[in-house]
C-alpha cells in the first residue's frame, strides 16, 4: 500500500472511528478532546494532499488542485467553527452535545470525501452523506422550526440528489466500455467527445438542478435558506460555504469533463441563466428580509449567482469564480459566525428588534461592518478583485446586456445590506426582543477579525501557490 | 414481457396522479415494486446475479414490503386518508399528466435510441414528471412524500434500462438512498403530524 493510501484510508478510517466514540459516549471531555484530535488530523490530511497533488488513489479518490484548493478551505474553517461550536452548544445536555460533534465530524468527512472523489458515482455517494450528516445538525434546537427546516431539507436535498443520479444514469448510458464502470473524471472526459449531444446536454441539466440543492442555487436554493434560519450559526457557516462548494464542485466536474464537447455554449447558457435567476431572486429577497440569518442566506444565493454567471462566462471568468468561492467561504463563515455573537448580545435574529450593535459590543459591530465591506466586494475586500475580473469577462466578451443586469442586480443587493446593516450597528431597536441579551467575550471574535483580514489581504497579494492552485485548475478548461 | 410491465408501471402512474385516496397510493407503491422486481427478474441474461440479488432485495424487500408498510403505518398514526381539499381536480390532473406523456415520447424519440430503451427512457422520463407534478400540485405533505418515491422508482427503472452498465459504487449509492428514504419515512413523518402536515412556518413575510 502506498503512502498516499495508507493516509486517505486511515483520515476515513478515524473519522469513522471519532464519529462513532462521539456519538456514543455521551461525555463532554472525550468528546471535546475527540473532535479537537480530528481537527488536528485533517489539518495534517489536508498538507499531506497537498504533498501528493495530482496524485490518484484507489482509482476512486484524486488529490486534483480544485480538491486540494477546496479541501484547505474547509480545513481552515473547520478549525474556526469546531471553536464556535464550542461556544455555541457549551450548555447542551450531554447527548445533544455528542450528537452534534458526532455529526459535524462526519460532515467534515463527507465534505472532504465530495472533494476528493474521482468519479461521479463517489462524489454523489459522499453528496448523499453529507444531506445525513447536515440534517443531524439543522434539528439541533429541537424546535417545530428545525423540525420544518430539516423535513425540507432532507426531501428537497434528496430530490435533487436523485435528480442528479438520473444525470450519472445518461452518463452511464454513453459508456458502453466495461473499463470505463466506474465513471470517473478520466474516463468520462474521453466519452464524452465521442457521446450523442443530447445525452451530454440532459445529464447535465439534471445535474446541475440536482446539485443546485447544495449549491444553493436556482432552482432549488429555497431549502439552503430555511436551513439558514435555524440551524446553529456555526452549522450555517458550514451550509453556506463549505457544503455549497460540495455543490459548485460536483457541477464544476460535469462541466470541465463537457467543455471539450460541442454542447459548450449550451452549458454557459443554462449556467448564465441559472446565475442571473439566483441574483435577481436574491436581490428581490433581500430587500424584503426582516431575519437577519435568511439576509445573509439569500447573500450566498447572490454569490453563488456570481460563481456560475463567471463559469458561463469563460475566460477570465473562469478564474474569478473560483477565486470568489474561496473568498465568499472565508467572508460568509466570519459573517454568521459574528451574526451568531449578534444573537447572544441582542437576544434576536430578527431585524426589528435588532439595533444598538455598536454601544452593546463595538468589537462585534466592528466585525460586523468589516464583513459587510468584504461580502458587498468594496474595496480592500479580495471579493473586489472577484467581481472586478468577472466584470471584466463580461466586457471582454462583450456580453453588455448581461453586464448592466448583473451590476444593476447587485446594487440593490448592496442597498438592502447596506441599510439592514447600519441599521443593527446604529439604530435603536424598533422592537423589543423576546430574549435576554447575554454579553460575550470580545477575544472570541478574533476569529473573525483573521478570515476578514484574510479577505482584505488576497486584495493586496494572491501568494503564488494560491495563484497557481487556481490557474491550473482554469488551465483545464476551454481558453 | 419487459415492455409490458413497463407499460403497466406507466398506468399506474396514470392512476396515482389522478386519484385521491391515500391507501391506494401506498398499495400503488407496492405494486409499482412488484412490477420493478419481475422486470429485474427478466433482464437476467443482461445484467450480473450480483447486480440481480441487489436489486431483488432493493425491490422485493424495501419497495413491496418496508416502504407501503410504513405508508399504510403512517395513514393509520395520522388519520390522513385523502388529498387537500384544494387539490387539483382528477381531471386536470389527468390533462396535465397526458401533457407529460407526450412531453416524455417526443424527448425519448429525439434521443435516436434502441426501440427497447426508447420504452423505459419514455416511462421513466414520464415517472419523473408525475412525481415532480404530485409535489408540486399537492398541499399535504404525504403527496409530496409518494411524489418523492415515484421519482425513486423512475431511478431504479433506468437503471435497469441501463443493465450491465451499472457498477457496483452505484448500488452502494442506491442503498444510501434507501437509507435517506426510511430517514424521511420513519422518523419524520411520526414527528411532524405532531405539529402540521402542511410545512408554512419557515417563509419570508
Amino acid at each position: 500500500m502506498s503512502q498516499c493510501e495508507l493516509v486517505l484510508l486511515g483520515f476515513f478510517v478515524i473519522s469513522l472511528i471519532s464519529g462513532v466514540t462521539v456519538g456514543l459516549v455521551h461525555s463532554r471531555k472525550l468528546t471535546r478532546a475527540l473532535t479537537l484530535f480530528y481537527v488536528l488530523v485533517h489539518v495534517g490530511f489536508t498538507l499531506c494532499c497537498w504533498v501528493h497533488r495530482g496524485e490518484t488513489v484507489f482509482g476512486y479518490f484524486t488529490f486534483d488542485p480544485l480538491g486540494v484548493l477546496l479541501l484547505s478551505v474547509l480545513s481552515l474553517l473547520t478549525i474556526t467553527t469546531v471553536y464556535h461550536g464550542f461556544i455555541h452548544v457549551r450548555d447542551a445536555e450531554p447527548k445533544v452535545y455528542s450528537i452534534y460533534h458526532a455529526a459535524l465530524i462526519g460532515l467534515v468527512a463527507s465534505m472532504s470525501g465530495a472533494y476528493l472523489a474521482n468519479g461521479m458515482t463517489t462524489v454523489w455517494i459522499f453528496v448523499e452523506a453529507t444531506t445525513l450528516a447536515v440534517a443531524a445538525l439543522i434539528y439541533h434546537d429541537r424546535t417545530k422550526l428545525a423540525l420544518e427546516a430539516t423535513w425540507k431539507y432532507v426531501f428537497v436535498c434528496s430530490l435533487g440528489i436523485a435528480l442528479a443520479y438520473l444525470g450519472i444514469l445518461f452518463l452511464g448510458f454513453t459508456i458502453h466500455d466495461a473499463r470505463l464502470l466506474h465513471l470517473s473524471f478520466d474516463s468520462i472526459a474521453e466519452i464524452a467527445r465521442m457521446a450523442n449531444p443530447l445525452y451530454l446536454k440532459i445529464a447535465f441539466v439534471f445535474v446541475v438542478v440536482g446539485y443546485s440543492t447544495k449549491m444553493g442555487l436556482f432552482p432549488m436554493h429555497t431549502v439552503t435558506v430555511d436551513a439558514h434560519t435555524v440551524a446553529p450559526p456555526p452549522i450555517s457557516a458550514f451550509i453556506s460555504t463549505t457544503l455549497m462548494n460540495v455543490g459548485f464542485l460536483a457541477i464544476f466536474r460535469i462541466y470541465a469533463l463537457f467543455s471539450a464537447t460541442s454542447i459548450l455554449p449550451f452549458m454557459n447558457h443554462v449556467l448564465i441563466l441559472s446565475g442571473t435567476l439566483s441574483l435577481l431572486v436574491a436581490a428581490g429577497y433581500m430587500l424584503k428580509a426582516r431575519h437577519n440569518k435568511r439576509m445573509l442566506a439569500y447573500s450566498s444565493l447572490e454569490n453563488m449567482g456570481i460563481v456560475a454567471i463567471g463559469l458561463g462566462i469563460g475566460g477570465i471568468g473562469y478564474y474569478a469564480a473560483i477565486l470568489h468561492v474561496v473568498l465568499h467561504s472565508l467572508t460568509k463563515a466570519g459573517l454568521f459566525y459574528q451574526i451568531g455573537q449578534s444573537h447572544k448580545v441582542m437576544g434576536t435574529y430578527e431585524l426589528e428588534q435588532s439595533g444598538n450593535y455598536m454601544n452593546l459590543y463595538p468589537a462585534g459591530a466592528t466585525a460586523l461592518l468589516l464583513g459587510f465591506l468584504c461580502i458587498t466586494a468594496i474595496p480592500p475586500s479580495g471579493m473586489f478583485i472577484s467581481e472586478l475580473y468577472l466584470m471584466k469577462s463580461m466586457v471582454v466578451s462583450g456580453n453588455w446586456i448581461l453586464l448592466t443586469v448583473t451590476s444593476l442586480l447587485l446594487c440593490f443587493v448592496i442597498y438592502a445590506l447596506l441599510t439592514r446593516v447600519l441599521h443593527i450597528v446604529y439604530s435603536p431597536p424598533r422592537e423589543k426582543p423576546i430574549h435576554e441579551p447575554m454579553k460575550v467575550n470580545p477575544l472570541q471574535t478574533l476569529t473573525q477579525y483573521f478570515l476578514f483580514g484574510l479577505v482584505v489581504f488576497i486584495c493586496f497579494a494572491q501568494p503564488a501557490p494560491f495563484r497557481e492552485l487556481i490557474e491550473s485548475i482554469v488551465n483545464t478548461l476551454p481558453k | 414481457m419487459n415492455v409490458l410491465i413497463v407499460i403497466v408501471f406507466a398506468i399506474t402512474l396514470i392512476y396515482l396522479s389522478m386519484t385521491e385516496r391515500f391507501p391506494i397510493y401506498a398499495g400503488l407503491i407496492g405494486f409499482q415494486g412488484i412490477l420493478l422486481f419481475a422486470l429485474s427478474f427478466l433482464e437476467l441474461d443482461t445484467i450480473t446475479l450480483a447486480t440481480l440479488l441487489f436489486v431483488a432485495i432493493e425491490t422485493l424487500i424495501f419497495k413491496v414490503i418496508i416502504v407501503p408498510f410504513m405508508l399504510f403505518r403512517i395513514i393509520n398514526r395520522t388519520g390522513e386518508t385523502k388529498v387537500h381539499a384544494k387539490a387539483l381536480p382528477g381531471f386536470y390532473s389527468l390533462l396535465f399528466v397526458s401533457a407529460g406523456l407526450l412531453l416524455s415520447i417526443v424527448v425519448s424519440f429525439s434521443m435516436k435510441t434502441t426501440p427497447e430503451n426508447m420504452i423505459y427512457f419514455i416511462v421513466a422520463f414520464f415517472a419523473v414528471y408525475t412525481g415532480l407534478f404530485m409535489i408540486i400540485s399537492h398541499r399535504k405533505i404525504f403527496s409530496h412524500l409518494v411524489g418523492f418515491l415515484v421519482i425513486e422508482n423512475a431511478v431504479l427503472l433506468l437503471s435497469l434500462a441501463i443493465g450491465s452498465e451499472i457498477p457496483m459504487l452505484i448500488n452502494i449509492g442506491i442503498l444510501l438512498d434507501i437509507f435517506v428514504s426510511v430517514l424521511i419515512l420513519g422518523i419524520f413523518m411520526m414527528r411532524l403530524k405532531q405539529h402540521t402536515d402542511e410545512l408554512t412556518l419557515l417563509k419570508d413575510e
